[in-house]
């Protein structure tokens, strides 16, 4: 923000020696600044321009060299590991299927853990503390410990092999962690606002609705973010629920290109940049709720 | 003045959401589930072009019997189907089933998993006489139960599908001129520079999570040969130390096939490469060698791994069987590796599924498409290579399984990680032993 | 047809219902006595989400407790020994060496990047598409993941073309190659790297999103009065920060502790970087239920003295509000 304003000062007074001296220094003074950023996102962003480079090549040119050849002649680009992934049986209902899992499953757990977190951070109930650390405690329960009793409960009320047995599973083994996360931004809301909305007759579902909702919509769209790509990636969750169902998610799917001796991982590079694309662009198409202003301000921060 | 104060939007609402709600649980009832009685569910561990032979085994089922059949990829069935017991879900119709002998005898007290002879009727028989007798009989000599070929109170439990050989020693047809090595001794007596290579082996333990296992191979190999069945089934059931003499100079013999004077690219390189990578060093130039090692001992699928890819059998390269360790009244004794399925739910449409695949029709796919060699006596190999290891088979006595694959986890896990550990610093060797030693008396225990 | 039934569904009928909850749920608990409201309304809003995790976790957990203390057949009571069996494994302490190494480098440096990286971001105009290259490794699974560090740390012999980007780095510098995931000095580092490249999009979002709840006017009139960016980092930045810094950190001490993956298909614990999840899950695997259930009631203890840190901070919080 500041850097705008000043160096559009320091365009509109060009040839007064004194303020381009002034943008100079301003910007000599954030080339640290922008030095250190550049770091972090090389270090960052290379394994993963190395992955996608090579999803590009043919597997004889990722032993025999670095990816970063590639970038030089002869290329040797081939879509070759993307035909593979493409014409593996059954994968293109595979992706609808795992939307059908994904979102759903968010929006359930999103709505419960937010309405959970609302009451933990706002209601005052006998047993709230001891409820409150055994949800959070239970983020350490490895989910693996906990397949066979839930497969018992599913198989008891017959949901067992459907894809509601997924969102539902998916649903009460993401709540801990959201609900944490939430009571953190929802408890940090001015209580003012809550009592002048009391006081202007607004019963509990407005408060909710209306006032804590939306002040948490940054929050609520960064976890959004998290709670979608852990659904979409699962592998676990579905072969244990799903159980013999004859529909399968990506994750499951993609399995069928490799063989069991580990022969065909190059396919995974492609594999893996195809199943990044969805999050990635629910990442992109959430980032209007990270700027400063979504709450107007409003959260006493 | 109660309802008054009720907002319409709000029962709208509420009332439209319960419908729905049971609108959806009515569809919940038929949702996941689409397949019909006559259906067949698979689960396996394959893919790529085990998948697509097993695919071409199924087509001509189904064009045959209207039956469809749902094949699953799943790396982790024996977790899949252990919970689906525990919980009293539905299981596969057909999977392969555990190798733990104690978690099988489990399965089949629970009667979860269906005898063969159930599934085959009649052709039990037929299926017996049919296939390698080491992968259906007891070791010659003993009778009744053998939990590592899945024969349990009498009863077969294991449908053998298919197998691999291990412990062969590759090499570089164009490189190696000599004869086949008889004896171990024979084998390091060989000066790989005369045949243009650096060193005498290439190896590669590197498997992710796995890794370390085609080390095991290796000394699987020499200890079965050096110390016989009856040291090597014990080893496998915890009855034999890690200690004992028998076993140590099994370690090291390994340590003598990867030691620096030997194995090319040095022991970094051993543990840091993807084993299926292990054969890029029989035909690729290091330095003024023309290759940089002359063998590489691996299993019938290592022409199936990419360092092979473009290559012939028979041409450009070929084996010779593991070389005897000395003591020639266990020189019949082979590694052999095999793929089973079993039977979870006993329909008529899963038998006739289990019986299509051992017909010789179905088998000599298997035997043809190269990915494998066939359970069955009869089919016939194009290929050179899976030819000659069907004459291993045929005239080898014992066959003896992978070690570690029957061993407790926590036990593979230690052996796999010893392995890596010595071949990174024999000076070790002792105190990975009386390690293993001490990881065996906890991990048999069965709390 | 079936599939696009159940899509429709699950898109229009899932949210519905559970507005629907609220609503109508609130509009009869509006009609009843107030003392009757004050008591059931925390319920009524806590009860998805309780009921949820006692189904899904709670039972679950009691169960692991139960049969914590019996064989791996579930039908004979052994007092301790599934836990006498895991302190007493052989390989426990590396594993237990391990996970606190995990615990403190890899939160400790996920955090701190995250915060950095949010803080710095928040100054530049590029944000955004800066913001994606740091996110970019989060939605990489844990086998994609062990495949791009396959090509950063490969080996080939010294002496020979390096296909491996970290040690083409070190022989453009005339270096040997280093065995990465091997090397008994580098390879914990090494897979607590990955685990932190991949963690930090995360802490980097979550602390952002607080960052940005912080309103301007405190930030400029603390400009106002000549506080230079280091100044307004530390002395109001950072302080507003601490109730989501905290959050970040209990939430990835958790998930140190329950660091299973990246071990598992980078080295499985070879060369002693076994951790207790990998520990687990080993047992798991082998259907040893009972010593599996002992090690996961073990690390539900040892988090428990955190959760009561974060129990503190929120009843702080709610007392200044």
């Amino acid at each position: 923000m500041s850097a705008e304003r000043v160096t559009t000062r320091g365009q509109t007074v060009v040839g007064a020696g004194v303020s381009a001296l002034d943008t100079l220094g301003y910007r000599l003074q954030r080339l640290p600044l922008h030095l250190v950023i550049a770091i972090f996102i090389a270090i960052w962003i290379i394994p993963t321009v190395g992955m996608i480079i090579n999803s590009f090549r043919g597997v004889a040119d990722m032993g025999n060299s670095g990816w970063w050849t590639t970038l030089f002649p002869p290329h040797g680009f081939t879509l070759a590991s993307y035909q593979q992934v493409l014409n593996v049986e059954g994968v293109a209902p595979s992706i609808l299927y795992s939307v059908l899992i994904t979102i759903p499953a968010t929006v359930i757990q999103l709505t419960i853990a937010t309405m959970g977190a609302y009451a933990f951070a706002w209601m005052k109930f006998p047993g709230r503390n001891i409820f409150f650390i055994v949800i959070v405690g239970l983020m350490v329960v490895p989910i693996q410990m906990t397949l066979i009793p839930v497969l018992q409960i599913f198989k008891a009320i017959g949901l067992n092999g459907t894809i509601y047995a997924v969102w539902l599973a998916h649903s009460g083994y993401g709540l801990p962690f959201e609900v944490f996360l939430l009571r953190n931004y929802l408890g940090g809301l001015p209580r003012e606002i809550f009592e002048s909305a009391e006081v202007d007759g607004a019963g509990h579902s407005v408060r909710f609705l209306r006032i804590a909702v939306p002040m948490t919509l940054p929050a609520i769209a960064s976890l959004t973010i998290f709670v979608f790509l852990g659904i979409w990636n699962d592998l676990l969750v579905a072969l244990t629920f799903l159980g013999v169902s004859v529909y399968r998610p990506f994750t499951v799917v993609i399995a069928q290109l490799t063989t069991s001796l580990g022969g065909g991982w190059q396919f995974l590079t492609a594999a893996a940049v195809l199943q990044m694309l969805l999050p990635l662009a629910v990442f992109i198409a959430l980032q209007r709720y990270f700027v400063r202003g979504v709450t107007a301000g409003s959260v006493k921060g | 003045m109660v309802f008054a104060k009720l907002n319409p939007r709000a029962i709208a609402l509420g009332l439209g959401s319960i419908f729905l709600l049971a609108a959806c649980s009515l569809g919940g009832s038929s949702g996941g589930n689409t397949q019909s009685a006559s259906d067949v569910t698979v689960w396996t561990a394959w893919g790529g072009n085990e998948l697509k032979a097993f695919q071409d085994i199924v087509k001509p089922f189904e064009a045959s019997t209207g039956i469809k059949v749902h094949i699953t990829t799943n790396r982790d069935s024996t977790t899949g189907i252990a919970n689906g017991i525990a919980a009293g879900t539905d299981l596969p119709d057909i999977a392969p089933a555990t190798t733990d002998p104690i978690q099988l005898k489990d399965w089949i007290s629970k009667g979860a998993i269906k005898p063969v002879e159930t599934a085959l009727g009649d052709q039990m028989s037929a299926y017996v006489a049919n296939t390698y007798p080491g992968l259906v009989n007891p070791p010659a000599g003993t009778t009744g139960d053998d939990p590592y070929i899945g024969i349990i109170g009498g009863k077969h439990y294991y449908l053998m599908i298919k197998f691999q050989v291990k412990g062969l020693l590759w090499y570089n047809k164009h490189l190696y001129t000599g004869q086949a090595p008889k004896t171990f001794s024979d084998l390091l007596a060989i000066d790989p520079t005369q045949y243009g290579a650096q060193k005498l082996f290439c190896a590669a333990f590197s498997s992710g999570a796995a890794s370390g296992w085609p080390a095991s191979d290796q000394l699987d190999n020499i200890i079965m040969r050096q110390s016989g069945p009856k040291v090597y089934t014990d080893w496998i059931e915890g009855k034999q130390k890690w200690t004992s003499p028998e076993i140590k100079q099994g370690y090291q013999a390994l340590l003598q096939e990867v030691s620096a004077a030997h194995v090319y690219g040095g022991t970094n390189y051993v543990l840091a490469t993807d084993f299926q990578k292990a054969g890029e060093g029989l035909f690729k130039a290091s330095g003024s060698y023309k290759a940089g090692c002359l063998f590489l001992i691996q299993a019938t699928f290592q022409p199936g791994l990419t360092s092979f890819a473009n290559l012939t059998a028979g041409v450009d390269f070929d084996f010779f069987p593991h070389p005897s360790m000395g003591n020639s009244q266990f020189d019949g004794n082979y590694n052999g590796f095999y793929d089973n399925y079993a039977m979870y739910n006993n329909t008529p449409a899963a038998r006739q599924l289990m019986q299509w695949m051992v017909t010789k029709d179905s088998q000599q796919i298997w035997a043809s498409s190269g990915v494998g060699m066939s359970s069955n006596k009869s089919t016939t190999y194009t290929d050179p290579v899976f030819k000659a290891a069907a004459q291993i088979v045929t005239t080898g006595t014992n066959m003896l399984v992978t070690a570690g694959d029957y061993m407790p986890t926590d036990m593979r896990n230690a052996y796999w990680q010893s392995l890596l550990n010595v071949t990174s610093n024999p000076g070790s060797l002792d105190s990975e032993l009386s390690h293993l030693d001490q990881v065996q008396a906890a991990a048999y225990k069965s709390s | 047809m079936e599939q696009i039934i159940t899509a429709v569904v699950a898109v229009v009928a899932v949210p519905l219902i559970l507005l629907g909850y609220i609503r109508l749920g609130e509009a009869i608990i509006e009609r009843l006595p107030d003392t009757l409201q004050a008591w059931i309304r925390p319920y009524f809003w806590a009860l998805p989400a309780i009921g949820f995790a006692t189904v899904f976790m709670v039972y679950p957990l009691i169960r692991t407790v139960f049969i914590s203390f019996y064989n791996s057949a579930g039908d004979k009571f052994v007092g301790w020994d599934n836990y006498v069996y895991f302190f007493t494994f052989p390989d426990t302490l590396t594993s237990l060496r391990n996970s606190l190494l995990w615990l403190v480098f890899f939160t400790f440096f996920s955090v701190l990047f995250g915060l950095i990286i949010a803080i710095l971001l928040d100054r530049v105009r590029y944000e955004s598409l800066a913001k994606i290259a740091i996110f970019l490794p989060v939605p990489i699974s844990a086998v994609a993941a062990s495949i791009i560090w396959k090509f950063m740390f490969d080996y080939q012999p010294p002496g020979t073309t390096q296909t491996g980007t970290l040690n083409a780095i070190l022989g453009a510098f005339g270096r040997d190659p280093i065995a990465w995931l091997i090397n008994l000095s580098t390879n914990n580092a090494a897979l607590i790297f990955v685990g932190i490249w991949s963690a930090t999009g995360f802490c980097m979002v979550i602390i952002s999103a607080s960052l940005k709840g912080i309103s301007t006017e405190v930030l400029e009139a603390a400009r106002m009065d000549g506080a230079n960016e280091f100044q307004i980092v530390r002395l109001i930045v950072t302080p507003l920060l601490w109730p989501t810094i905290t959050v970040v950190v209990t939430t990835e001490l958790i998930n140190a502790l329950k660091t299973f993956d990246i071990v598992y298909v980078m080295t499985n614990g070879a060369y002693n970087t076994d951790v207790i999840a990998t520990q687990m899950f080993r047992q798991l695997a082998s259907a040893h239920y009972g010593r599996a259930a002992a090690v996961g009631v073990v690390l539900f203890i040892a988090i428990v003295p955190l959760l009561i840190v974060n129990i503190r901070r929120f009843q702080q919080q709610e007392e200044q509000r």
